[in-house]
Order: C-alpha cells, then sequence, then structure tokens
C-alpha cells in the first residue's frame, strides 16, 4: 500500500513537472521515445550511452555484492581513462589499445584501493572516502590534463587525440545502426562477473562478505581482504569503462570527459536488482533516457526532466528492494 | 589582508551553514549524502521566491520548502526505510534535475538589487549558529534526546523517545540551514546556475566528519577549509596549481576518516533505523 502511494506519488510528480514547466506529457514522451529508439540512429546513440552504463554498472554490481557502495566509480573511471588515453598515445596501435586497457583497469583499482583499506581495517564508511576520492580524482586529471598530459597543438584542457590505428571501429554497422566494440565486451565482463559470483568459491565468498560479514567471518572467509579485494576489482572495471571510453568514443582525454556516468551507474546497478543480467536491461533503460533527453532539447524541454525521472525510479525501486529492517514502530 | 578576510568569510560561512544542516540530521542517526542536492534547491528557491515576492518573504518561503524537501528524507528513510545514502543521492538527483528542468520558466533572469536575500544577516547567523547549535545540543532537553537518537536509537526507545519523531525535527533543522546557506550563496551571485553549490555539500559533509559531528568543531573545519579556498582565489595557482588547493580539504578527510587524525568519533546510531 504504502509502495503504490509512492510510485503514484512518483507518476504525479513526473507528469506535474511537465505540465508546470508548460509541456505537454504526451508529446514529450512520445518524443523521448522517438529520440532514443525511434530509428537505426537513434537506437545507436542509446547503445552508445548504454556502453559506459553498463560496465560501470557491473563494476557497481560488484561492490554491492560484497556490500560496498561504490560511489567512486565516477572517480575510478576518470582516473583510468586518463593515464589509458596517455599510454594509448605514448605507444600507439592496436597494441597501445591493450596496453591502455590495461593501466586503465590498473589505475582505477588502485585508485578504488584507500577506501577498501579503511573501509576494512580502519572503519571509515566507504561512501564519504569514494566521494572525497572523487573530488581529488577530477581535480587530478583537470591538472594532468592542462599540463604534462597536454596535447601539444591543444589550445583548451585537452590529451592529443589518438592515431587512427587506436580507435576501435565499431565491431558491425548496418545502415545507421553501428554496433561499438566497447559494448560487446561490456556484455561479455557482464556475464563473467555474473558467472563468478554465482558460480565460484571466491564469487561466493565475496556475496558472504556482503550478505553478512560476522556469518562469513565465522565460516572462515577472510572479510576484511575480500572488501579490499572487491573495491579493487571494482576499480578495475571502472577504469576499463574508462578506458574503452576513450579508445572507442572520445579518441582524447579531456577534463569532463565524463558526465557523471558514475553516478548514474549507481543507478544502473540498483536497478538490475540482485541479478548481474538485469543490467543489459537497467544500463539501457538508463541509455535511452539519457539519449531521449537530448532529444527532447529540440522541444524546448530541458533533458533535467530525464535527471529527475531517474531520481524517481532509483526512490522507487530501493523502497521496494533496499529496505531497513529493525526498528519497533514500523 | 583585508580582501583576504573577506574572502575566507565569503568562502567559509556558506559552508558553516551546510555543515550544521549536517549536524542536525546525522548526529540525530540519518545519514545525509543529499546536503548537496538539499542547497541546490534551496538556491534555486531563493532565486524563484525572491524575485516574485521580494527578499524578506522570498527568504521564509525559501526556508519553508526547503524544509519541505528535507521532510521528503525524512519521509523516505524513516517512514519507507530506504537505506540512507541511496536515498540521500535519489535527491541530489531529484534537485538537480528538478532546478536544471525548472530554471527557464522560474528563475530565468538575475535578481534585482532590491530582492537579493539580507546578506549580512545571513553572515550573522552563520556566525551565530555554531554556538547556537552548541547550547541547543549540549544544554537542552531536545538536544540530549536528539543525540540519543543518533548514538543507540533502541536505547531511546526503551527511554520512551520516538527517534523517529526526534529526526523529524533534526531533518526540518537540516531543511532550515540549507535554506539559509543556498539564500547566502545566491546574495553573492544573484542568479541561479546548473550546479551552482559546486561540491559545497560535500565539502560541509568533510567539515562535519572532520570536526568529529561537533558544532563548533565543524565551524572550525569550514574555517579551515574557506580559508585554503580563498588563498587559493588570492594567488590564483602562482606557487601550488589550484587544483591541489581544490583537493586539500578532499585528502585531509580520507586522513580523517582512516583515524589518523585521531579518535573516530562517527555517531554509533547512524544510519540504523
Amino acid at each position: 500500500m504504502k509502495i503504490l502511494a509512492l510510485i503514484a506519488g512518483g507518476i504525479v510528480l513526473f507528469l506535474a513537472s511537465l505540465w508546470a514547466a508548460g509541456a505537454n506529457p504526451v508529446t514529450a514522451i512520445s518524443q523521448l521515445v522517438t529520440g532514443s529508439v525511434g530509428s537505426a540512429s537513434a537506437l545507436s546513440g542509446t547503445v552508445r550511452e548504454m556502453t559506459p552504463l553498463l560496465i560501470l554498472g557491473v563494476s557497481v554490481f560488484l561492490a554491492l555484492k560484497a556490500g560496498l557502495f561504490n560511489i567512486g566509480a565516477e572517480g575510478q573511471f576518470v582516473i583510468g581513462a586518463c593515464f589509458s588515453a596517455a599510454t594509448m598515445l605514448a605507444i600507439g596501435g592496436p597494441l597501445g589499445v591493450v596496453a591502455g586497457v590495461l593501466v586503465g583497469a590498473i589505475s582505477g583499482g588502485l585508485w578504488a584501493l584507500p577506501a577498501g583499506y579503511i573501509k576494512a581495517f580502519r572503519n571509515g564508511h566507504e561512501v564519504i572516502t569514494t566521494i572525497m576520492l572523487n573530488n581529488i580524482a577530477i581535480n587530478l586529471t583537470k591538472w594532468l590534463v592542462s599540463g604534462p598530459f597536454k596535447g601539444e597543438k591543444a589550445v583548451s584542457a585537452t590529451s592529443a587525440t589518438l592515431p587512427v590505428n587506436s580507435q576501435l571501429t565499431p565491431l558491425f554497422k548496418i545502415g545507421q545502426f553501428e554496433l561499438p566494440q566497447a559494448v560487446v565486451v561490456g556484455v561479455l565482463l557482464t556475464i563473467g562477473v555474473g558467472y563468478w559470483l554465482s558460480k565460484t568459491t571466491s564469487g561466493y565468498e565475496l556475496r558472504a562478505a556482503g550478505a553478512n560479514p560476522t556469518a562469513a567471518e565465522f565460516a572462515g572467509v577472510k572479510t576484511k581482504q575480500v572488501t579490499v579485494k572487491a573495491m579493487f576489482l571494482s576499480g578495475a572495471i571502472a577504469g576499463i569503462a574508462g578506458a574503452l571510453q576513450i579508445a572507442q568514443f572520445e579518441h582524447r582525454f579531456y577534463d569532463g570527459s565524463s558526465v557523471g556516468y558514475g553516478f548514474d551507474a549507481l543507478g544502473v546497478a540498483l536497478l538490475a536488482g540482485g541479478n548481474a543480467y538485469g543490467l543489459f536491461a537497467s544500463s539501457f533503460l538508463f541509455g535511452a533516457l539519457n539519449k531521449g533527453g537530448t532529444s527532447l532539447m529540440g522541444l524546448g524541454i530541458d533533458k533535467g526532466i530525464t535527471t529527475m525521472v531517474l531520481a524517481i525510479v532509483i526512490i522507487i525501486f530501493a523502497a521496494v528492494k533496499y529496505r531497513q529492517r529493525g526498528g519497533r514502530n514500523d | 589582508m583585508i580582501d583576504l578576510v573577506k574572502q575566507c568569510i565569503t568562502m567559509s560561512i556558506p559552508l558553516v551553514l551546510i555543515a550544521l544542516a549536517g549536524f542536525f540530521s546525522e548526529r540525530g542517526g540519518v545519514i545525509n549524502i543529499g546536503l548537496e542536492g538539499k542547497t541546490l534547491l534551496a538556491c534555486f528557491f531563493s532565486v524563484a521566491f525572491s524575485s516574485k515576492f521580494g527578499p524578506i518573504p522570498g527568504l521564509a518561503l525559501t526556508i519553508i520548502a526547503t524544509s519541505l524537501v528535507s521532510l521528503i528524507h525524512w519521509l523516505l528513510t524513516q517512514v519507507y526505510r530506504m537505506d540512507h545514502i541511496i536515498s540521500g543521492m535519489a535527491i541530489n538527483l531529484l534537485a538537480t534535475g528538478a532546478t536544471s528542468f525548472f530554471k527557464f520558466r522560474f528563475a530565468a533572469d538575475g535578481l534585482q538589487d532590491s530582492a537579493v536575500p539580507p546578506k549580512m544577516l545571513l553572515y550573522a547567523l552563520g556566525i551565530i549558529a555554531p554556538i547556537a547549535l552548541y547550547w541547543l545540543s549540549h544544554k537542552t532537553k531536545f538536544g540530549l534526546q536528539h543525540r540519543s537518537a543518533g548514538s543507540d536509537p533502541d536505547k531511546a526507545r526503551l527511554l520512551g523517545i520516538n527517534p523517529q519523531n526526534i529526526r523529524f525535527s533534526a531533518l526540518v533543522g537540516t531543511g532550515v540551514l540549507c535554506a539559509l546557506a543556498g539564500s547566502l550563496l545566491v546574495a553573492e551571485t544573484p542568479q541561479f546556475t546548473d550546479g551552482m553549490t559546486s561540491g559545497r555539500g560535500y565539502i560541509a559533509l568533510a567539515a562535519l566528519i572532520l570536526g568529529g559531528w561537533r558544532p563548533v568543531n565543524a565551524a572550525l573545519a569550514c574555517l579551515l577549509f574557506g580559508a585554503a579556498s580563498a588563498l587559493q582565489i588570492q594567488y590564483n595557482g602562482q606557487y601550488i596549481p589550484s587544483e591541489a588547493w581544490k583537493s586539500l580539504p578532499y585528502i585531509v578527510t580520507l586522513f580523517a576518516i582512516a583515524g589518523f587524525l585521531g579518535k573516530n568519533r562517527t555517531p554509533a546510531g547512524l544510519g540504523k533505523p
């Protein structure tokens, strides 16, 4: 009953917002749909938006399974993107891409490590530490790209552009529709992580540490080490997302290479529920909203409305799924 | 020198107000990642209401509206028992989206001089607030109940205190202080721009942690962070890159959370139902 009230409240809030801003809800919603999945090129755009969200979604999902809120995916993403771009530029060619992705994974993982360590051994909440690390990462990469990593001819704070043989091409093209290689990597990562978590001993230990640390400890799981490991892996995957974003789409690193993908990823992971394969649907939904939101601007409707929709969806979903137990007056 | 002191005050007082807003909810047991969003909404309300109704009614309406938003946080965490962090993030997201969506309709133009929120009053409140909150927290019955709801909600229940009710008032307090902070930011630059809080909510949260969840100490931490940004603005990255200055509060906080700067004083009932 309470949940129904919340859902009704969310819908009313959405429609009232459109009305208050002077937009016709029917036109807005139909524009949102055609702008995101209405044509082959729109669908391509949605897949492009979906790609970083899927990979970052896996990153946050993995941490979530270990009982960690990795709000730091954003920082790990930009660190991975920045260092991998520098590597790809330094080495060049397809080998540079491979090395770049590796460097992206390692740097992203290392960036997450302090949060894991502080959580496991110093009893500090990972949400606060990862938010701090995000801000440090954003400042650090901004400094790097306006100084040491700045492209020779660049006017603004941006690295040089990757040579053509380091840029990932689409896997295939059918008419207007392009399938990026990066999304395929994302799909494989999702399946891999899903399999690892559900079918292997170490994956099981991670889930046990997340579900009930005391019981897991009692059963012989070294929960502290598992926490640090989970945070490192989560950061590494976020770093891969950053590296692939550069290699496939952006071709250079600049200040603002991420438009808050890391924060959206939290929504993606939460919305997937407990199921890794749910990430496909949730990242697609978020991608479609991002892409459709941009096309709404043609109607003079600010894309802020899609951010609101995401927030409402997260609230409703979290009220159903992530409720706390205990306390008296329930 | 005078400029530096002025700059320092301009940078610190909004932080003080936001950090104390955080004090209200976190000491009462509600984790508040949503400070950034609430302050951003307060900026928006301040521009929208002040341009229409003038400075004093505008301020009053901003306080009411921001308190109502803060009560959404209460509804989600206390009635729906939602995870505190998820609900805080959702409020930030909602605030970012809503302010950007509505700004052209309700806060398109800057404020006229006659509509700017009362700057001096807000600064004065920011200076008095830490002491007032110290008094409220340590010398009054509400303060005792408030701290008990945050330290051990179960024991508080045994003593006949209902943590949910206490947290209701605490979150109203959060809303009021965020409203003051947002109005002050608008008083300094009388216009609404997307994301104009620029991470102050998180820095204030950092200051609160650094201050060990105590009002006066948190205000001093804000002063420290404010002084760092004032120096950075004054010297404009001459000796040390400005990005390093900007990172300083976050680095210090990391060490504070890790317990390298003294005992960890997290309220024990933080985030508990």
